[in-house]
């Protein structure tokens, strides 16, 4: 995260001081007012019309009455301001949690320093602010302890004040981490007076430090005599790694385009498919040269987070997030046809699913890819690619023949099974971890009119279900891939699983014949079923922006039958009701043909690939963990533990990726999304 | 036949559309351009494809430097009446005594429950909207002593302080069409702020909406002129007359001035997001709409 430095200004004085601040380099602008006095909500609005790059804090002492009215002014203020608003929410703990729920799409932070507010800070939101003792910073007179902070010795209030912060920043940090969502989850938001100086301010490893100013010479004098301190420090003992540079927008090299928090397009491109986000900046790329510049631009920032993104579904949320660098290759989105004889294809990563069918389609062609087609190429093609093909036509990356990387040093290269075959190996399910993919050829499946369908039936017996579709699609021939999506069971709801199917096969007799046994795993409520195109069914996604907020929390694994064992516990795991959403996919077939050392993808043997979404990671753990005897391994594209990478790849495979990604990115540039490399 | 002879203002009523985000400033910043007088937004709190109208009007506000602007109209059940109060307050003295308090009883009662608003019934809503006014006025009267004391059914602030007061005398103005809700105004508001199109019987509608408002008034010892009739109006801009508000810009003027000689109306919200629409209505419309108004005014003393 990058160490912010904010002015916390009155409502009354907001207006006043805003647009100085910014000017002075304030990266952050906070507005407070008490219950009585001026609306601070207006005066941030005011403000955010009248600045354009700081960021906007709406610091508001006490929930709303009615969270859902703040949700929508929030929902505008953010649109407005170009992305650039926080809301920060005080009060007793128990009285906030209708407030996170209400406000979405914009960070959040829990003002308090009592254990409530850091364990809900630590659970929920994305920032604690621990207060000054008395809340109402024009009560402070700016200078007031500068002098007697300089030579060290702070008034003992503000002494145990500040341990009563560091204590609750700790707590809440151990909270985010038993929930699963890492230390760094909650950003350590202080506030100081005017006059501290910077040895006042750097014992307290703040990621963010709010200045509570009464007048500009307050702003002033800390912008030129405390804030350069506080940016040069190196990490602060016992905060390893918290306390990052800012980014230089004017060193973003030409060949790029620059989109930061202020700019219009900033709310259109911080968030991903499942996860909400604020990069620093967004770097859109539209050519391997471009490519190259961002990563060079990257590397001299190496203790930003750094994303890549194409197409922004990844589940793990990696290709946004708060305070880093994201590079964007979506405008590399061609989809063109090489070799018609040999139908080779190259594909752009930015491209999505629904484009690469929609292409193929005249053609008569299919290409192996997931289930829906607003996914990316460039995540999904670097990762496996499990979808309505996989048991007939094997994973997306089966069908790569070479792929235009940029390498963490900037050069760009062609990797095949003859040049850089280790890193066409890598490339094949580990490509997040060697360079960006900037061009991928494919060879296309002859593949005609498809049988699709869609059973509900009926899961009272969950266990048994689970049993019999396994079975019924081990047998099934390989033109049938699918999957089966259930949720939680609720007491005297009658508990239903959804079956989708796709076969391969343009004969609907044979089509029939072959769902058939897949329809009688249970009772079955609803059927629907077609003849289609792929391309008919890859048309599945809703156009727009990606508008993901909070961290997505999954958890996947590989098995290889559905044995009462496996579904005993996956109907425990339903029954607690920690899962919102438990899916099955098939795998096998032809993706069990390739030998587990011939990609980096290894869990060939497994026929059926499981995921679990939560809201609460350590609740999801819990109920997760009655499956792990029965399953083994993950797919890194479903799972949001970035540090399971022994699960993600088999010792052979995780050995020799290291090796890899010791020759092809030596410093870890590439580390955000399940990193193999050594930071 | 009355007119209360106040001076005519000229507004637009602007959809607050969520997206595209700048929307709405712009056509606000269009219609200051333009020389209107006012710029208002509907509120509906509990529409994610529109804005929160409060905080679009305090961003456009700061984009602006002359125009007046109002919610047109506010939700009272959706804003608490001392918060929307200091906010008023706080806006009007950043804008330089811009801002008008447009308001209402709120119409949608399934969305505004859900949002958490209480569930009225209309009669309890001509209650609470006075309630509400009550204590608005009561923050606003900063420099009387003691605090805030108004111990309503639906709205109950009783000790919190005053303050702070508006930068100028802000107006109240009530969307209302109902007898009980009209005679309110007349009691306590300083304008009635209804749609000519939810007007069943149209304009001669606007004789019976005055006679409430006048009843009230006098019932509570209140000039009825100190009352501003303000009107929300659509119409087209056409080469040749076909209906009221539909022709050339002078059969618009004739239109509205007849309005304000014959049914006391003194302010025209045009609903349109065009900015050559709001363009006309300023410089063709409201010129010839004022002269004509004023060679049928008695001279003033
Ligand atoms: C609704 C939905 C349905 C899905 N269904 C399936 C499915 O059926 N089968 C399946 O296999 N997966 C499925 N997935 C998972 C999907 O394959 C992965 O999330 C994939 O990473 C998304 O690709 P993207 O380009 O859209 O994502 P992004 O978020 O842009 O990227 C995800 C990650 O991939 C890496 N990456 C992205 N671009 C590049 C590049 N050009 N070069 C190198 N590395 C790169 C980065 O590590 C990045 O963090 C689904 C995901 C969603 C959200």
């Amino acid at each position: 995260m990058v160490l912010q430095i904010g002015a916390l200004l009155t409502a009354g004085a907001a207006a006043g001081l805003a647009a100085h601040a910014e000017t002075l380099g304030y990266d952050l602008v906070a507005v407070t007012g008490a219950a009585d006095g001026p609306d601070a909500w207006t005066a941030l609005s005011w403000v955010a019309a009248r600045t354009r790059r700081a960021g906007l804090v709406a610091v508001l002492p006490r929930p709303p009455r009615l969270p859902a009215v703040l949700g929508h002014a929030a929902a505008t203020l953010d649109a407005l301001s170009g992305g650039r608003l926080t809301v920060a929410v005080g009060g007793p703990a128990g009285e906030l949690a209708a407030t996170l729920d209400a406000v979405r799409g914009v960070p959040l932070w829990v003002t308090g320093d009592d254990p409530g507010s850091a364990d809900l800070a630590g659970r929920r939101a994305d920032g604690l602010l621990t207060p000054l003792p008395a809340a109402v910073p024009a009560a402070l007179p700016a200078a007031a302890s500068a002098g007697a902070s300089a030579a060290g010795s702070a008034p003992a209030a503000s002494a145990a004040h500040a341990a009563a912060a560091s204590a609750a920043h700790v707590a809440a940090a151990e909270a985010a981490v038993a929930a699963g969502r890492g230390a760094v989850a909650v950003r350590r938001v202080v506030v100081v007076p005017a006059g501290a100086a910077a040895a006042d301010v750097l014992p307290l490893a703040a990621d963010v430090v709010l200045v509570a100013a009464g007048d500009a010479a307050g702003l002033d004098r800390f912008a030129a005599e405390v804030a350069p301190a506080l940016r040069a420090a190196p990490a602060a003992a016992g905060a390893p790694a918290r306390r990052r540079p800012g980014i230089d927008r004017d060193a973003v090299p030409a060949s790029l385009t620059a989109v930061a928090p202020g700019d219009p397009d900033y709310p259109r491109v911080r968030n991903t498919y499942l996860r909400g986000g604020r990069p620093g900046i967004v770097l859109r790329a539209s050519s391997a040269a471009a490519v190259a510049d961002a990563l060079a631009f990257a590397a001299a920032h190496p203790d930003l987070p750094f994303g890549v993104r194409s197409g922004g579904h990844g589940i793990s949320g990696r290709s946004t997030n708060h305070g880093g660098i994201v590079l964007d290759v979506g405008a590399l989105n061609a989809v063109e046809v090489l070799d018609e004889r040999r139908r080779l294809i190259r594909v752009g990563p930015g491209a999505r699913w629904g484009e690469v069918a929609r292409a193929l389609h005249p053609y008569g062609w299919a290409l192996s890819s997931g289930d829906y087609g607003g996914v990316g190429v460039g995540g999904l093609a670097t990762a496996g690619g499990i979808g309505w093909l996989a048991r007939r036509h094997g994973l997306t990356i089966d069908h790569l023949r070479a792929a235009e990387v940029v390498l963490a040093d900037g050069r760009t290269v062609r990797a095949d099974a003859d040049t850089h075959p280790d890193l066409f190996w890598a490339v094949r399910g580990a490509g997040g971890n060697v360079g960006v993919v900037t061009a991928f050829e494919f060879t296309a499946d002859p593949v005609g009119d498809v049988g699709w369908a869609r059973f509900v039936v009926g899961a009272d017996d969950p266990a048994a279900l689970l049993v019999a579709w396994g079975a019924a699609v081990e047998a099934a021939p390989r033109d049938v891939s699918g999957q089966l999506i259930m949720g939680p069971t609720r007491p005297g709801r009658p508990a239903y699983a959804q079956l989708m199917a796709m076969v391969d096969n343009a004969d609907p007799d044979a089509v029939v014949a072959a769902l058939t046994p897949l329809a009688a795993a249970g009772p079955l409520y609803d059927q629907q079923v077609v003849m289609t195109s792929y391309a008919a069914v890859m048309d599945n996604a809703a156009p727009g922006h990606h508008r993901g907020s909070g961290e997505p929390v999954t958890r996947s694994a590989l098995v290889t039958h559905l044995t009462p064992e496996f579904a005993a516990a996956a109907a425990a795991l339903l029954a607690g009701g920690a899962a919102h959403w438990f899916q099955i996919r098939t795998v096998g077939g032809a993706v069990a043909d390739v030998p587990p050392d011939h990609t980096a993808y290894a869990h060939r043997s497994a026929n059926f690939s499981v995921i679990a979404m939560g809201a609460d990671a350590g609740r999801l753990d819990a109920a997760w963990a009655g499956l792990a005897p029965h399953v083994d391994g993950l797919y890194l594209s479903f799972d949001t533990r970035l540090d399971r990478v022994a699960d993600a790849f088999p010792p052979a495979t995780l050995a020799r990726l290291r090796d890899v990604k010791r020759r092809y990115d030596p410093g870890a540039l590439f580390r955000d999304n399940f990193s193999v490399g050594d930071r | 036949m009355t007119d209360y002879g106040h001076d005519l203002l000229f507004g637009a009523f602007v959809t607050p559309a969520a997206e595209p985000a700048q929307r709405a400033v712009e056509l606000t910043v269009a219609a200051e351009d333009a020389g209107l007088d006012l710029v208002t937004f509907q509120d509906h709190p509990y529409q994610p494809r529109l804005h929160d109208a409060w905080t679009l009007l305090s961003y456009a506000a700061a984009r602006t430097r002359r125009i007046r602007l109002a919610g047109n109209v506010l939700n009272l059940p959706l804003r608490p009446p001392a918060v929307l109060a200091r906010s008023v307050a706080t806006l009007d003295r950043l804008s330089g005594g811009r801002i008008e308090l447009g308001i209402g009883a709120g119409g949608f009662r399934d969305a505004i429950a859900a949002m958490g608003g209480a569930r009225l019934t209309p009669g309890e809503s001509v209650a609470a909207l006075a309630e509400g006014i009550e204590i608005i006025r009561q923050v606003w009267d900063a420099d009387r002593p003691g605090p805030v004391s108004v111990a309503g059914t639906h709205h109950r602030v009783v000790g919190a302080k005053r303050g702070p007061a508006p930068a100028h005398d802000v107006r109240i103005w009530v969307g209302a069409y109902k007898p009980r809700m009209l005679r309110l105004i007349g009691r306590a508001a300083d304008g009635a702020l209804p749609s000519l199109a939810y007007l069943p019987g149209g304009i001669t509608d606007l004789a019976e909406l005055n006679r409430h408002i006048d009843t009230g008034a006098e019932a509570a010892g209140r000039d009825p002129g100190a009352v501003r009739r303000l009107l929300n109006v659509s119409g087209r801009f056409a080469p040749t007359g076909r209906a009221f508000l539909d022709g050339p810009a002078e059969q618009w003027a004739e239109d509205l001035a007849g309005l304000t000689l014959e049914y006391g109306m003194s302010a025209f919200v045009l609903s349109s997001d065009n900015p050559d629409v709001l363009r006309r209505f300023a410089a063709e419309v409201a010129p010839a709409t004022r002269e004509l108004v004023a060679g049928e005014r008695p001279e003033r003393l």
